[in-house]
């Protein structure tokens, strides 16, 4: 026995590959480093969303995609899953983070101070045309570096809260945990109510987009919030695993990271909504910080329980079931039609369906007195006549 | 002996693109399932390099329990040669090197896609449904947690009152594919978007089905020979798609679940749906003799179960 035969089917979904890449252009090592040297937040997103911190895979699954983002996701998430997990990384604590942005709109000065950071939030939103022109392009203007370099680590603003009894609830003890027990939603069922460590790598892996609309609805007042940042990070991070041989914990590297926290008041004190990714994606965090909070209300909004929230913002999940309804459901569509053919002609006596029923009934009965013994019962008797096509001599009675 | 028989090649991916803990995760899973008839089994489930929600619960399932000496078949909607069929066939045989076969009687792995084949499927063979929804209470209750609940109370009374209220409005079921089924007596199932047409296929079957979806990330079983009865008041029974008169075009064939082809004219044209079926028709009928089984309706539209399927009743009103 061999392959099945190679049909029109098969023949056509290869040609309409190879027609996708003919169109998107080709892909080189020097556009991929390009990508990825140009294009961080991008590559960010999709390392995110995509939970494989792999800059240059990143880039190149956008590439290949020809900058289609759901795919690329896919592509990097679908290679996650070959890869085999070596080591756990240590825990690491928000304070040991190498921070290059850090704000809080909770107060006008944080003890560390306010950090600005690589940001565009105040810039003009002006489309720079000059930029085309020419062989230049832009001439960045060199940053005017302080005399004193900025700390590399920041206290957290959530600390001082602690200490003056504002906040809701005491944080689990961090020494006790073994990276090897944390719950994993990439090798565990996920089961709501979910595990803290499910929801925090759901919202981690979750789409932006799908994040910020359910995030956004919230904060126009369908949830029961008002959310302050308290803190927001970007950060790069040492990964430390434990060395197998020594026991001593070592970098193998480090990772770009953002969190952010955000606080509302309650009867016991502030409730703090936090999230975290890979990568740098301040309004995806935000609004997932605002879900943690809304989440975890006694009677959540419907679009803000964790199952509604969890399960709609899986970008894989959502894109690649929206994209199938191209494929074909001509079966169950069948399914569906006999019943409203049926529907139609037991309602409406005058319509075309039920002429043809009753022109069914007239052959079944023909048949019926032909053969004696069969009865017309569901599907047990047969016609020559198509049934779509007799029309009744006479108004059915 | 030597050190090139002894060591594995190094490859790009697993066998059967699954890692081993993955493969052994879904193992369990289908153990624990066919262990309980009908109940949803949570599972990890992976991402696979195939878009989720085209078919990467079953290809889970079937990359665990494919092997070099496997016969595989790939159908979606009944035929072999839909684009997302031949898609899916081509990373199973890509992976695993395993054969493959349009005929169901070949196959020791059949992976479907809202269709069970029209031939009877024998001991041994596994069938593989393609799942989008798992969960049979959704339309009453969307939330999983308070589902998985009414499962464990066997709490289906809303079920009931759904087609109740079917019946008062429209007269009949209104339940098109995925109609949902009572298992071994003790758990609602949906059966996959397949017609009512393949329903029955299901009851006192002698194959195994696994059902997974991907997406929803759950898997549940009907091992060989289990129960599996529609939801239905005594009063009024279920009923398969009305299709008595359809002839198909290609074979001549009646009796077997049919595409309706529109036509410019306002009419319609009909197929049998069953592609792997079909063309051993074709076949036939030029001479060859290509090996047909029995088939679940035979050609007077008679289910092979006598007395599963009852004549229709239109409730008074």
């Amino acid at each position: 026995m061999a392959y099945v035969a190679t049909k029109g089917g098969e023949e056509a979904i290869q040609q309409a590959e190879r027609l996708f890449h003919t169109l998107k252009g080709r892909v080189t090592p020097q556009l991929v480093r390009e990508i990825e040297m140009t294009m961080p937040y991008l590559v960010d997103r999709v390392m995110g969303e995509g939970a494989l911190y792999a800059p240059e895979l990143a880039a190149l699954a956008l590439a290949q995609a020809g900058g289609d983002l759901y795919e690329a996701v896919l592509l990097l998430r679908a290679y996650r899953s070959t890869q085999p997990r070596i080591a756990y990384a240590r825990p690491l604590n928000a304070d040991q983070l190498l921070t290059v942005r850090r704000i809080s709109a909770a107060f006008k000065d944080i003890p560390g101070g306010q950090v600005l950071g690589p940001t565009l939030d105040y810039s003009h939103r002006l489309l720079r045309l000059d930029w085309l022109d020419g062989e230049a392009g832009q001439q960045p203007e060199p940053v005017n570096a302080d005399d004193a370099p900025a700390a590399p680590n920041y206290p957290l603003v959530a600390d001082w809260q602690r200490q003056q009894g504002l906040i809701d609830g005491e944080l689990p003890p961090v020494e006790s945990i073994d990276p090897a027990d944390i719950p994993d939603v990439t090798r565990d069922p996920i089961a709501m109510p979910a595990p803290r460590a499910h929801r925090l790598q759901s919202l981690a892996r979750a789409d932006t987009g799908g994040v910020l609309a359910l995030g956004y609805a919230s904060m126009r007042g369908y949830g029961f919030i008002h959310p302050t940042v308290n803190e927001l990070r970007l950060a790069e991070a040492d990964v430390a695993v434990t060395h197998p041989v020594t026991g001593e914990p070592f970098s193998i590297g480090r990772v770009r990271v953002s969190q952010a926290e955000i606080v509302t008041s309650g009867k016991s004190g502030y409730k703090i909504g936090f999230a975290a990714t890979m990568g740098w994606n301040e309004v995806k965090l935000i609004a997932a910080a605002t879900l943690d909070v809304e989440m975890s209300q006694s009677e959540p909004h419907p679009a803000h329980t964790e199952d509604f929230v969890l399960y709609h913002t899986e970008p894989i999940e959502s894109s690649g079931f929206c994209i199938h309804f191209k494929l074909p459901h001509y079966v169950t569509f069948a399914s569906s039609m006999d019943n409203v053919r049926k529907v139609i002609a037991a309602m409406y006596p005058d319509s075309r369906e039920a002429r043809n029923v009753a022109a069914d009934a007239r052959t079944e009965r023909k048949v019926a007195e032909q053969q004696p013994g069969s009865s017309p019962t569901n599907g047990t008797a047969a016609s020559d006549s198509p049934a779509e096509t007799s029309q009744p001599e006479e108004q059915p009675s | 002996m030597s050190l090139t028989k002894l060591v594995t090649a190094q490859a790009d991916y697993s066998y059967g693109f699954l890692d081993a803990y993955a493969k052994r995760e879904l193992r369990r899973r289908i153990l624990k399932g066919i262990a309980i008839p009908g109940y949803q089994v949570p599972y990890a489930s992976r991402e696979l390099p195939i878009a989720r929600g085209w078919g990467t619960g079953g290809l889970q399932v079937t990359l665990s329990l494919v092997g070099p000496e496997s016969v595989v078949k790939v159908i979606d909607q009944g035929a072999d040669d839909s684009v997302n069929a031949a898609n899916l066939r081509r990373f199973v045989t890509r992976m695993s090197g395993a054969q493959t076969t349009a005929d169901t009687r070949q196959a020791t792995l059949i992976q479907s896609r809202h269709r069970i084949p029209e031939e009877v499927m024998q001991e041994g063979q596994v069938l593989i449904l393609q799942v989008p929804d798992p969960e049979p209470l959704r339309a009453v209750q969307s939330d999983l947690a308070k589902a998985r609940e009414m499962h464990a109370d066997s709490d289906y009374g809303q079920m009931w009152l759904v087609l109740y209220e079917q019946l008062v409005r429209f007269k009949r079921y209104m339940q098109g594919a995925s109609y949902p089924v009572l298992v071994h007596d003790r758990y609602v199932m949906s059966p996959s978007p397949i017609p009512r047409w393949d329903t029955p296929m299901l009851h006192q079957a002698a194959h195994l089905t696994i059902l997974s979806a991907g997406r929803e990330k759950r898997l549940y079983v009907v091992p060989p020979y289990t129960n599996v009865y529609p939801l239905e008041f005594t009063d009024v029974p279920f009923q398969v798609e009305d299709q008595r008169e359809w002839v198909c075009l290609r074979t001549g064939a009646q009796h077997k679940f049919m595409n309706e082809i529109p036509q410019a004219d306002g009419g319609s044209t009909y197929e049998v749906s069953d592609t792997g079926y079909a063309d051993k028709l074709v076949a036939q009928q030029r001479g060859e003799q290509p090996w047909i089984g029995r088939t679940y309706y035979d050609d007077e539209g008679n289910f092979y179960h006598a007395g599963y399927l009852k004549p229709p009743v239109i409730p008074e009103t």
